[in-house]
């Protein structure tokens, strides 16, 4: 249930935690909390938050966050404890695993998905099965 | 837009590199050659050397410093590495190990 509460708006949490436009990073980026990136990582992204790679940005290698933002450019395997987002028009390459996968009208997107759902007993009903989660995460991303 | 802050509790190991203000609250280790400002938040450790038009360190610093226009070491900051700049100031109760060179 916590991870309802991870997906924010991109404008909405706390920038704090920012790699501009013009910056370009070579290695490795871990961190506690949110991480927002318009510019180049060419390495490994790990942060306890939610990863946004903005519409500049561009990401070649692994991430793992809690929440993964896709609007720019990824290439290689993401990871998310809850969602994943592609918007539109990003640019996917790898493989997806998290618990809810969301894929906008306007992104591209190569590689598998993969949703792993840990969710608790009582939502495991066949009435909530899980399929309806990123399709209704779909659609309103799409609306936007 | 603001530029880049690497925030606390960012960590990054490997190069850094940025066309304008950088501002360190976070960890960098490796490399930070910027074309523009950097400054080091007192959260802000920078295990590497720097290079940009000015620097104003209120963190720590360990590696060497070439920067352009000037360097100000803020009380309470520490820097060990050696410095190279037109202008530096250090202020009281800024601990700095080091040479520094100011010819330019």
């Amino acid at each position: 249930m916590s991870r309802g509460s991870t997906m924010h708006r991109s404008s909405s949490s706390d920038e704090a935690h920012l790699l501009g436009r013009t910056v370009k990073v070579r290695g490795r980026v871990t961190g506690d909390g949110d991480l927002r990136v318009e510019g180049t990582i060419e390495g490994d992204v790990r942060v306890s938050g939610e990863l946004t790679i903005g519409t500049s940005g561009v990401v070649t290698g692994q991430t793992n966050a809690q929440a993964v933002v896709v609007e720019g450019n990824l290439q290689g395997d993401v990871q998310a404890v809850g969602e994943i987002a592609i918007r539109a028009g990003a640019r996917v390459e790898g493989n997806l695993s998290g618990a809810t996968v969301a894929l906008d009208e306007g992104a591209s997107f190569d590689g598998r998905i993969d949703t792993d759902f840990e969710l608790p007993d009582d939502l495991m009903s066949p009435a909530g099965e899980g399929g309806a989660r990123p399709s209704r995460d779909a659609r309103r991303g799409g609306r936007r | 837009m603001a530029g880049t802050i690497i925030g606390q509790g960012i960590v990054i190991e490997g190069e850094v590199t940025s066309d304008e203000a950088v501002i360190v609250a976070g960890t960098v280790r490796g490399k930070l050659t910027v074309d523009g400002p950097v400054t080091i938040e007192a959260s802000g450790v920078v295990e590497a050397d720097i290079g940009a038009t000015s620097l104003s360190n209120g963190g720590s610093i360990t590696g060497n410093v070439v920067v352009g226009d000037r360097v100000d070491l803020l009380s309470g900051s520490r820097l060990v590495g050696d410095v190279k700049s037109a202008r530096v100031t250090i202020a009281d109760g800024a601990m700095f190990k080091g040479n520094v060179d100011m010819d330019s």
